[in-house]
């Protein structure tokens, strides 16, 4: 008999455990990725390797911890004890990819093994061609840095020498890493503390029961929120510009099935894989996918096993979304984007009333590195994957508004300005790049920057220059990406990917996508196209080739043209 | 004759109006709060205590206010028109903000609207870099042409890029619009808060400009209201730092006060642990909707740099930004979870318990105040337990229903297949489930091991819920001050004036000029000193302290270190950076003795100390205490099971400490005593609670 009372109290007292090692990796560790991007998630899991809890986690490690310990319990078998704690970093092994190394501690309580306690931290650079393993122009795994198959970092409570120096070296800040690691360690090690406290006071036994309950609970709370969908089945498509690598561009297909009180997401029909290291791996590709069902599932559904038992993700073998070794797969981050991306579209067309259209951007990633005047070297890596909300289902895209797959901050202008000899000479919305809907998409978002050093590199990873970001439901697609330099005073062209050097005074001026509309826009409310106006978010012109609205020269609407131009369009 | 000081603390739904005699004297009154004109009931509540206590207007020597006027405008969106004034190219930077969502997966989230709209934003040419050098200069004929857009606004807040390096564009832009906009109140980012981080200080800068005239209005109406009873006392609000400003100053720069009620009550159990010894505590402050906690260490509360005014209840600041609007105001750091008195417990779609966030409010409150409440809640769990009194509560002006609420939670319990007294304890569990989360928000994650913390606990339901959280901490003491139920009006009392005077200073020690530093920590002492002398202390009675922000170079998150010895000399800035990685190893785990370390930004922080004592020596509550209730049954747990529990006034404790089960009942709040403690009255009437088992 379970009393959901106690229920209840262990579920708190779960999600403190894994909590409370989140925030300690937060206090002790020491790279920027984990302080402010907060790249890392920490879980309970059953003795048998089962989820039963997560804390405050990123969409693309949903579903990646489990796999990852299977990879574990698959290798060693028996052969784990107390005082043990593994790592496995293995793409092809249940990994991810190789920068997130996966830790599981044991508990044991009179030798039998209660539970494992989780931790993913993504480690700033584990070696390879290029730093930080996310180039994305890797043909193999190998390029991609320090391959750590199902080991034990920590074998009879000793930690594993042999393993530590090898990550020690064949890093290129070893401080910043091995400060990581370390963390790591120690919040599973108090984190377990933690849950010995919680044995003590309900017992192993009623323990592992709740445990079990929990799982049940949550995929009852999952089955029922399915139920309440309605029934039915929708395909999409979509694309990246290209492989990374000049090849592409990849259609990324996928069709959603909803059906009593189960789902079904299967990505037959997308390109086989490429070269580049754009791919996302079964693991991540599920993950994105559990992510984005959980946009129609109750807010405060748990994170456990039990949510992605009534779910199925099927990716054949060897397409783009499930690679076979040793394909590359260092520059996930992007191509993730387009998984996400893609389930939404399928969602968005069975439940119109419920889903928006596509976000806007395009997975902006930037490093520009170099020497300044007094020859120290800077390295400034930032991001803008996302630049505003997609139209619907009954509202604008919020310009600018946050995704809901995604929580990355920007960067102040003025901090990058007093770390790197850069200028950045404007950041701010595109007028006329939503796109237009009867809900219109949010604007896309320009950055530019201007070198004050002598030399810079300049890397880029984006996309969208291609392939817009779509429009539904007669909605139409955002305003595309594009980019360029100005160099003495010429404009030159860049693609999406690219490594270019940089002179002082040169700019670079890069022009992120805008959100697709929702629904046609001769449908959209002729007030809110007259106030786009005059917030000098659209164009006049905009507006009558696209709203088919009208308004005067004090920009109040023009109630009548817009009628007369309006019935005109449609009849056509 | 005596002196009496007064501290009014406005909440959403009471207002509460404290009297403190210099002899420890304290009288109290709580009243409901309107909305429409906070003033009016202050003034109501101020008459009805002078008429019952006899005081005369003239014994009230000091008037301290904390008030939630300033979030409220900005919730409601009752400020005025704002025009904005950025460099060319950011006109948005207010409204991309920082990205940042409190929570996944919520595809019907918007974070808040600006509060400049895109057309009343308008750009400038001109450029200072980050060096400080003028990349373009400031384009004099545009700025007339703008100033002529802005004629039909209430106010205009002006930010520009690296201004916080050199404000000289943004002054002259300022002062053209002065010219040419006479009494249109400017609000100059540079002035303000001259800290890196443009988003931050634009968002500060028009919040400022947005809710000014909103305060001054407020405030002038305020010291009528007072003077129209004869109070002509200083009136001095509270500010988010915990320390408070003349009425005037602070609505001036509203932005200080935005957390005043809350920082009052951590101020108050500060300042009493100092009276009392007691440097270490977690403050625990639950009311109808939220509950608090922040913790006081070696005597000093924990700051935050910054908060958001207008989005939900945070656990801290780190986890879940993007819920409201920034404000670069230093902030008393407080959790807080949405588990009050009022929160509504309700079954999910899985058959899972659950309790809050949503809450019942005030109204219709819970199911046992009778005015139409249906859901149960969980006070309506604790008047079932027997830790409420079913005949009255704030000292007989609420009587409740214990029908209505017994059927509510049977009906929950029905559904759970539960007895009655199981769901209701199950609810007070839940309840402190949730609130354990900002409990330990405030000391395991930051390292502090709560169970070497007493609990220091306030707030109308604060006492009922404390013995039972400091179990489950592994805490041994517990205190419950006088006045629990109105502690923040209380707190208010013992803050001193305190002016912070903050510029940005963004350079790394090894390349330091010492002399600039210097004399930019001598412009800042300077600046404190004058304001504090402007209040009209004298020399002997300001206080000022320097302090740095620091970080390495590179980091993200900078620390708050004391700067003691001024002028700094090398072995001086030696100092400091080994203090900044002493701190530094304290609260992220490790020092780094390669990399260099640099300033982000100086400040000097002014007191003013008055001659007479902050805090009395004793206390005593003049309040009728209620007619000593003999006693009722009260559930502590499968564990202890109901127990005939004795219902006792403050004042019997003292001198006599009683074992627990015990119920101290009150005007403004009840203390339950769980079985294995004790309690007992110190010499400042605080009920200290002990476990003896």
């Amino acid at each position: 008999m379970i009393d959901p009372i106690r229920l209840e109290l262990i579920k708190n007292a779960l999600v403190m455990v894994s909590d409370n090692m989140m925030v300690s990796v937060l206090r002790t560790s020491r790279s920027t990725l984990i302080k402010s991007n907060m790249d890392f998630s920490a879980s309970i899991l059953d003795g048998d390797g089962n989820m039963v809890a997560q804390g405050l986690a990123l969409p693309g490690h949903l579903g990646a911890t489990m796999p990852a310990l299977q990879g574990c319990l698959d290798y060693f078998g028996d052969d784990i004890g107390p005082g043990d704690i593994l790592a496995n970093n293995d793409p092809y092994a249940g990994g991810s990819h190789l920068n997130d190394i996966f830790m599981f501690k044991p508990v044991y309580r009179d030798g039998v093994r209660v539970c494992f306690l989780g931790l993913i931290l993504h480690h700033t650079d584990l070696g390879g061609r290029v730093a930080g393993g996310q180039a994305a122009d890797s043909d193999e795994i190998f390029q991609e840095g320090l391959r750590i198959p199902p080991s034990k970092i920590y074998e009879a409570g000793k930690p594993n020498d042999t393993l530590m120096r090898l990550i020690e070296h064949n890093t290129r800040v070893p401080n910043t890493v091995m400060g990581d690691v370390r963390a790591q360690l120690a919040a599973l090690i108090t984190g377990a503390g933690e849950v010995e406290k919680l044995i003590d006071t309900y017992g192993a036994d009623e323990l592992t029961k709740y445990m079990a309950a929990l799982i049940d609970y949550t995929e009852r709370l999952v089955r029922n929120a399915i139920r309440d969908l309605p029934d039915g089945e929708a395909e999409f498509t979509e694309y990246n510009d290209d492989d990374g690598v000049g090849g592409g561009p990849v259609t990324i297909h996928v069709k959603v099935t909803v059906q009593d009180d189960e789902i079904t997401v299967d990505f037959t029909g997308t390109s086989p894989q490429m070269g580049g290291a754009l791919h996302t791996n079964y693991w991540f590709t599920a993950s994105l996918s559990y992510a984005a069902l959980r946009t129609v599932m109750p807010a405060d559904t748990p994170n456990n096993v039990g949510f992605y038992r009534p779910i199925t993700v099927i990716a054949p073998e060897g397409c783009w979304v499930n690679p076979r070794y040793p394909a590359a797969v260092g520059a996930r981050g992007q191509g993730g984007y387009r998984v996400r991306t893609v389930v939404t579209g399928a969602l968005t067309t069975l439940y119109p009333d419920r889903m928006p259209a596509c976000p806007g951007g395009n997975e902006f990633g930037l490093s520009v590195t170099g020497m300044t005047p007094d020859q120290k070297r800077f390295l400034l890596v930032e991001f803008h994957n996302v630049t505003g909300r997609g139209g619907g289902p009954d509202a604008d895209g919020q310009d600018a508004g946050p995704y809901w797959l995604g929580n990355m901050a920007n960067t102040s202008v003025e901090i990058i300005e007093a770390e790197n000899p850069l200028l950045i000479d404007e950041y701010g919305f595109l007028p006329d790049t939503g796109g237009p809907g009867k809900y219109r998409g949010a604007l896309g978002l320009v950055r530019q920057y201007r070198l004050l050093a002598e030399d810079a590199i300049v890397q880029l990873r984006a996309d969208r220059h291609v392939y817009p970001c779509w429009g539904i439901f007669g909605g139409k697609p955002g305003g595309l990406s594009h980019s360029y330099f100005v160099r003495e005073g010429k404009r030159e062209e860049a693609p999406s990917k690219f490594v270019k050097p940089m002179k002082r005074g040169e700019t670079f001026r890069a022009e992120m996508a805008g959100s697709g509309g929702y629904g046609d826009p001769l449908q959209r409310d002729a007030d809110a196209v007259a106030e786009d106006i005059r917030q000098e978010k659209i164009s006049v012109a905009h507006a009558e080739a696209e709203y088919g609205v009208v308004v005067d020269k004090a920009l109040t609407l023009d109630a009548a043209a817009t009628a007369a131009l309006r019935e005109k369009r449609a009849a056509n | 004759m005596a002196e009496y000081r007064l501290g009014v603390d406005i909440g959403g739904t009471f207002t509460d109006i404290v009297l403190l005699g210099d002899d420890g004297a304290l009288f109290n009154k709580k009243i409901l709060s309107t909305p429409d004109d906070y003033s009016r009931a202050i003034e109501d509540g101020v008459r009805e205590l002078l008429e019952t206590t006899g005081i005369t207007a003239a014994e009230i020597g000091e008037f301290a206010h904390g008030t939630t006027v300033a979030t409220n405008a900005i919730i409601e969106r009752k400020g005025v028109q704002v025009a904005l004034i950025t460099t060319d190219g950011f006109r948005d930077v207010l409204e991309i903000a920082r990205f940042r969502a409190p929570r996944l997966y919520d595809v019907g989230f918007r974070k808040p609207e600006p509060l400049v709209e895109r057309r009343l934003r308008f750009t400038v040419p001109e450029r200072i870099t980050a060096a400080g050098m003028v990349d373009k200069p400031l384009d004099e004929e545009a700025m007339v042409a703008i100033a002529a857009r802005c004629a039909d606004v209430n106010a205009v807040a002006i930010c520009f890029l690296n201004a916080y390096v050199d404000p000289r564009h943004e002054e002259r832009a300022a002062a053209i619009l002065q010219e040419h906009l006479p009494g249109i109140p400017v609000t100059r980012s540079s002035e303000l808060v001259p800290q890196i981080q443009e988003y931050e200080r634009t968002s500060t800068a028009v919040v400022n400009a947005y809710i000014r005239p909103v305060i001054e209005r407020y405030a002038a109406r305020l010291e009528e209201r007072l003077a129209g009873i004869g109070i002509t006392a200083p009136v001095n609000i509270m500010q988010s730092n915990g320390g408070v400003l003349p009425a005037k100053v602070a609505a001036q720069k509203p932005i200080f006060i935005i957390e005043s009620g809350p920082a009052a009550g951590v101020v108050g159990a500060q300042r009493l642990g100092e009276k009392l010894d007691i440097p270490d505590c977690i403050v625990f402050d639950m009311g109808g909707t939220t509950a608090k906690a922040s913790i006081v260490a070696d005597g000093t509360f924990a700051m935050a740099p910054e908060t958001e005014v207008g989005g939900d209840a945070a656990l801290g600041h780190r986890m879940t930004q993007g819920g409201g609007y920034v404000v670069q105001a230093p902030t008393i750091d407080i959790a807080e979870v949405g588990a009050g008195g009022g929160s509504i417990a309700w079954i999910d779609s899985g058959g899972g318990i659950q309790v809050g966030p949503h809450s019942a409010g005030a109204a219709p409150g819970p199911v046992c105040y009778g005015q139409g409440g249906t859901e149960a809640t969980v006070t309506d769990a604790n008047l079932l337990l027997g830790y409420l009194n079913p005949d009255a509560l704030v000292g007989g002006e609420l009587s409740l229903d214990w029908e209505g609420a017994e059927k509510a939670v049977t009906a929950l319990g029905d559904a759970l297949c539960q007895t009655l007294t199981d769901t209701a304890y199950g609810i007070h569990l839940i309840a402190n489930a949730r609130m354990m989360r900002a409990l330990s928000a405030v000391s395991s994650e930051r390292g502090l091991d709560p169970a070497r913390f007493p609990l220091l606990a306030f707030g109308g339901n604060g006492g009922v819920h404390v013995c039972n959280l400091a179990e489950a901490l592994g805490s041994k003491r517990v205190l419950v001050p006088p006045a629990a139920g109105l502690f923040s009006a209380v707190g208010l009392l013992f803050a001193e004036t305190e002016h912070q005077c903050i510029r940005a200073y963004y350079n790394a020690f090894d390349e330091l000029d010492l002399a600039d530093c210097n004399a930019a920590f001598a412009a800042l002492t300077d600046e404190a000193e004058g304001l504090v002398a402007t209040d009209g202390y004298g020399p002997g009675q300001r206080r000022i302290a320097c302090s740095a922000e620091l970080k390495y170079v590179g980091q993200n998150t900078a620390l708050p270190l004391p700067v003691p010895a001024l002028p700094l000399d090398a072995s001086g800035l030696a100092d400091l950076a080994e203090a900044f990685a002493v701190a530094h190893e304290a609260t992220f785990g490790y020092r780094s003795d390669g990399e260099s370390v640099q300033f982000v930004s100086l400040k000097a922080v002014g007191r003013g100390a008055s001659d007479a004592p902050r805090i009395p020596d004793s206390i005593a509550l003049k309040r009728d205490t209620p007619p000593p209730a003999a006693a009722r049954k009260a559930y502590f747990g499968p564990e202890h099971g109901w127990i005939e529990t004795a219902v006792v006034p403050r004042a019997s404790l003292e001198g006599s400490p009683q074992a627990g089960p015990l119920i101290v009942e009150e005007y403004d709040c009840t203390t339950v005593v769980r079985p294995g403690w004790t309690a007992t009255l110190d010499g400042w009437s605080n009920i200290v609670i002990e476990r003896t088992d």
